[in-house]
């Protein structure tokens, strides 16, 4: 089972950037996001998520808000930056090209 | 606006943690929460929801601290936390930490007194523009070390301002003391007269009016007549820094003065130490002595010359070109009988860097200072390896806070953080006490350092530069007593460390504080070495037999100034009526005159032969000394063969020679009734002077100088010409100090009434004044010695008491099997001695460098005297068995029940 610990330092910040990018959430519901959308491949740690979290907050991609969640407890929304916007699609992009390189090595080996 | 985002959260993160690191709680518990939630619809009862929530959750504290970890400021943060952590540790155990703050206090308070002085004598740059560029011009006649460092005269150095390609702004200075008059007080002052560009090439900028410009220094003074410029602390403390002492008319020496300015106020000449209050321009001197060809004779050497390097020029350029210009400079000024002496053959012209000025006590006392800073080093290491020790026994003790620590997640790196600011904590308290210690010391230290030159003054009070140094000594120091307890707290196994107690673990740092103990014993060793052979010399210096008698003689300089002013005044007739008057007081069994007085470190020579055709026979250069009548009685000095000097003018042609010197210049034959000719050259036509005279007695041979070098031949000659009469020394020799005061008086105020009374000089003082080198380095180092010798005491009565209270248990089960009390007290007594027996081997070894690095400064005493080094070994094993006594008692008094039954 993978874990997003074991994959390319930084796809982390990509995939929460990603779920994050329709609209705000919580990391309980990231993590959820993340789990549901990759099959239950990619089980995001909370000692991970959090962490993350924070660092993004901290370089100004995501901001956080305090709002009811579903259940009508106070939580902790993340929603993306104009900044984290313009990261997401350089990361995405990134991405994509290492993907590609990457299938083009296993396809031809 | 990512920048707006950030710098928002970066403030948040500053200002507002407190509220940011509930919120991180709130929000983790959320998911938790969420995970209980989901688990509990899951089916799981409530206990077995939480549980397993809990479980997937991890460490909450780990998962807290790293996204802490994430926030801007965490490091200052944690460095808070940290500080915290150890003021707590610190206040927890009071006695601990006052420990190790009055032993770094020590330690770091005398390398810090040391190095104020150091700095202040050879380090610290001038004032001045650029003072890199500064360079001093000294000739060097090679003759011993004396010869060194001698100034030069106005001609040579407008000659070499003439030729120079490499330097430009050539100054000259010399000190003088004045007397200044102001509105009817008056004061002496020291001063300089300096060259009128000297300022200008300082590139000085006055605090008021002006400075001395080369149109002040001419032939009866500049445009404002004599103008002088102050200091500004002289401005400041009798003028009170008011603008209006600009253009004041005062007196300096009788000299009408305008005082044109002030000098800037972090300049204080060029000459450490020497602190000029009042600047005159070189002329002046010549005005105040009556005699303007000293300045235009070139073998009037008075001027301390300083010169600029030209931008781009080296000082080794200009030291090259000083070569190639000497020897046509000394062709075309001196005159031809002088050039063929062997001092003209043999002398140089030596360009140093004046960067930090210049100073004779330079010469005196850079190797001391150096050496001296050596010791405190030692001396701090020793403090070091001590606090090491000690932090290391509290380290085995706080063993189990470090595994629980460890255990909640903080990490190595963590830990040795926490240890390095518990270091620092005790660091900072100990060099701020420090510096207090080199505060009230340094006062002192300069004292020691210029007794002979009382009126010096070096600057003793720490200043930026040197609390920079103290600051990042104290920083190193807490490095390097830090580390050892640090590396072992990083490798505390929390297993061991928790199921033991606390109790037994801590093994392998014992291993490491045993290191500590020979490590200080080797140091203290050197020390106590190099000190006891200071000490040694000292002693020898003190039991050394100058040939003078000691006791209640006193000595008054005789102040005629006012005398030989009033043109006309015959001194001969004054200093003998003085002298007459003198013997007939109460109480006093000599009394004399004398020019040169004994270890005061001046002298005066003359060049004698006995050959018929003296004008051009080869010479001998003697000491010459002035003398009344009675001064080998007055000083209890002998005369072995002839006559002593009468007090009047039957022995106008009469000398007395000292033993070496009757062997010098009669080798074959009876000095006594020979004829002796002194030949000198007269300055103002450059012919030879020859004076004869007649041995009428041969004195016992008596040092001069000082105590240490051997005995100069001199000649004495009586006094009878009027030009060798300024400033002579009165002596007496009375039943007390008190009866010799009372007879100076009353025989100055009836036969000199206008002279002033003189501060009283006794044979005592100048002979320790002429041993203050030696006795400050002896001081000073046996203070350093015993500072080791107790701190390694310490670090022994330290470690054996912490193994005693480690080995507890197993000596109440040796006793309680039998063993007696004996070998119980062997046992741990033992394990010191060995320790102690490493210590003495390296030390002995630290202790040869240590003596040769004295050798310099002993005065017949073996450096390698194995006395000396034996009687150090014995010092330093008994200090340590002492230290190890003490608890190796405690051990023998444990009551082996009590021991077990604490288990």
């Amino acid at each position: 089972m993978g874990k997003p610990n074991d994959l390319v330092q930084g796809t982390l910040d990509l995939l929460i950037l990603r779920t994050i990018a329709p609209e705000p959430m919580h990391g309980w519901a990231i993590a959820k996001r993340i789990q549901q959308i990759s099959r239950e491949v990619l089980q995001v740690q909370q000692g991970s998520l959090y962490p993350a979290l924070h660092r993004l907050e901290q370089q100004g991609w995501i901001r956080a808000r305090w709002a009811e969640s579903e259940t009508g407890r106070q939580a902790k929304f993340y929603s993306l930056t104009a900044a984290g916007r313009r990261q997401m699609e350089q990361e995405t992009e990134n991405w994509n090209r290492l993907s590609a390189a990457i299938d083009l090595v296993i396809e031809g080996a | 606006m990512r920048w707006l985002d950030r710098l928002r959260m970066r403030l948040q993160m500053l200002f507002r943690r407190g509220r940011e690191g509930r919120r991180l709680d709130a929000e983790l518990e959320f998911h938790l929460e969420q995970q209980i939630a989901e688990n509990r619809a899951a089916g799981m009862s409530a206990e077995e929801a939480r549980y397993a929530a809990l479980r997937s959750f991890g460490n909450p504290a780990a998962m807290r601290d790293e996204a802490r970890e994430s926030w801007s400021w965490n490091g200052l943060d944690r460095l808070g936390q940290d500080i915290r952590y150890a003021t707590r540790q610190m206040l927890r155990a009071p006695g601990f930490a006052a420990t190790a703050i009055l032993t770094l206090a020590l330690g770091i308070g005398a390398n810090t007194a040391i190095f104020t002085l150091t700095h202040a004598l050879l380090l610290s740059s001038l004032p001045v523009r650029d003072p890199g560029q500064l360079v001093r011009l000294a000739m060097d006649f090679h003759e011993n070390e004396h010869s060194r460092n001698q100034p030069l005269s106005v001609p040579f150095m407008q000659y070499i301002q003439r030729r120079t390609q490499t330097m430009t702004g050539i100054f000259g200075w010399s000190t003088y003391d004045f007397v200044l008059a102001d509105r009817g007080t008056s004061r002496g002052v020291r001063g300089a007269v300096v060259s009128g560009n000297t300022f200008e090439s300082l590139g000085l900028h006055p605090a008021a009016g002006r400075l001395l410009e080369p149109a002040d220094d001419q032939p009866g003074g500049g445009p404002d007549g004599w103008a002088a410029v102050i200091s500004y602390r002289l401005w400041m403390e009798q003028y009170h820094g008011d603008a209006s002492v600009v253009g004041r008319r005062v007196t300096v020496t009788d000299h009408g003065v305008t005082i044109v300015g002030v000098a800037p106020p972090r300049f204080e000449g060029m000459l450490v130490g020497e602190h000029p209050d009042l600047y005159l321009p070189v002329e002046f001197s010549a005005a105040l002595n009556g005699n303007e060809a000293t300045l235009h004779d070139p073998m009037a050497n008075f001027l301390t010359a300083f010169a600029r390097l030209k931008p781009g020029v080296t000082r080794a350029q200009a030291q090259a070109e000083a070569r190639v210009v000497l020897p046509p400079m000394l062709q075309s000024l001196i005159p031809p009988e002088v050039l063929r002496t062997p001092q003209a053959h043999r002398v140089t012209l030596d360009v140093d860097s004046a960067r930090t000025g210049w100073s004779t006590l330079r010469l005196e006392y850079t190797e001391p200072l150096l050496l001296l800073q050596g010791m405190v080093g030692l001396v701090l290491l020793i403090c070091c390896a001590n606090l090491s020790a000690l932090l290391l026994a509290r380290g085995s003790v706080r063993q189990q806070e470090f595994a629980i620590r460890g255990a909640l997640g903080a990490g190595r790196g963590r830990l040795m953080r926490q240890l390095f600011v518990e270091s620092l904590l005790l660091a900072m308290p100990g060099a701020l006490l420090g510096i207090l210690l080199a505060w009230l010391a340094g006062p002192w230290l300069a004292h020691g350092i210029h007794q002979q030159e009382s009126q010096s003054y070096l600057n003793t009070r720490p200043d930026a530069a040197v609390l920079a140094i103290t600051a990042g000594c104290a920083c190193l120091c807490a490095l390097l007593f830090g580390m050892a307890p640090a590396w072992a707290a990083s490798r505390t196994s929390l297993e061991a460390a928790l199921r033991s107690g606390g109790r037994r673990a801590g093994s392998s740092s014992a291993g490491a504080r045993r290191v500590f103990v020979p490590l200080q014993v080797a140091l203290s060793l050197t020390l106590v070495v190099a000190a006891a052979l200071l000490g040694a010399t000292v002693v020898r210096l003190r039991t050394e037999n100058s040939g003078f008698r000691t006791q209640n003689v006193v000595f008054w300089y005789a102040d005629f100034g006012r005398l030989i002013q009033q043109k006309g005044v015959d001194l001969v007739p004054v200093y003998r009526r003085l002298e007459q008057r003198m013997e007939e007081q109460p109480g006093v069994k000599a009394a004399s005159v004398v020019s040169i007085l004994p270890f005061y470190g001046w002298a005066h020579d003359g060049h004698f032969t006995t050959s018929g055709d003296a004008q051009h026979a080869a010479t001998e250069t003697l000491d010459i000394n002035e003398v009344g009548a009675h001064y080998f009685d007055t000083v209890g000095a002998r005369i072995l063969a002839g006559r002593d000097l009468r007090n009047d003018d039957s022995d106008r042609n009469s000398c007395i020679v000292s033993q070496r010197a009757a062997a010098l210049l009669f080798p074959n034959r009876p000095a006594l009734a020979g004829t002796l000719h002194e030949v000198e050259r007269n300055p103002e036509n450059g012919a030879m002077v020859v004076r004869n005279c007649v041995v009428v007695g041969i004195a016992q041979d008596t040092k001069y100088d000082s105590v240490e070098e051997a005995v100069q031949p001199m000649v004495y000659f009586p006094i009878t010409e009027q030009s060798r009469l300024v400033g002579l020394f009165l002596a007496i020799r009375a039943q007390s100090f008190d009866a010799a005061s009372a007879a100076y008086r009353k025989a100055l105020h009836e036969v000199a009434p206008t002279t002033p009374e003189t501060d009283p000089a006794t044979f005592g003082q100048l002979f320790s004044d002429s041993i203050a080198r030696e006795q400050l380095l002896s001081a000073l180092s046996g203070f350093f010695a015993a500072l080791a010798l107790l701190l390694s005491g310490i670090g022994i009565y330290g470690l054996v008491a912490w193994s005693v209270t480690q080995r507890t248990r197993e000596i109440g089960v040796r006793m309680a099997l039998g063993a007696s009390r004996t070998r119980v007290f062997v046992l741990v007594v033992r394990q010191i001695a060995v320790l102690l027996a490493i210590g003495i081997a390296a030390g002995g070894a630290g202790a040869f460098f240590a003596a040769r690095a004295v050798r310099s400064f002993l005065y017949e005493v073996q450096a390698d005297n194995p006395l000396v080094f034996g009687g150090a070994a014995l010092a330093l094993v008994l200090i340590g068995l002492l230290a190890a006594m003490l608890p190796a008692r405690r051990a023998v008094s444990i009551d082996p029940m009590e021991a077990l039954r604490t288990e």
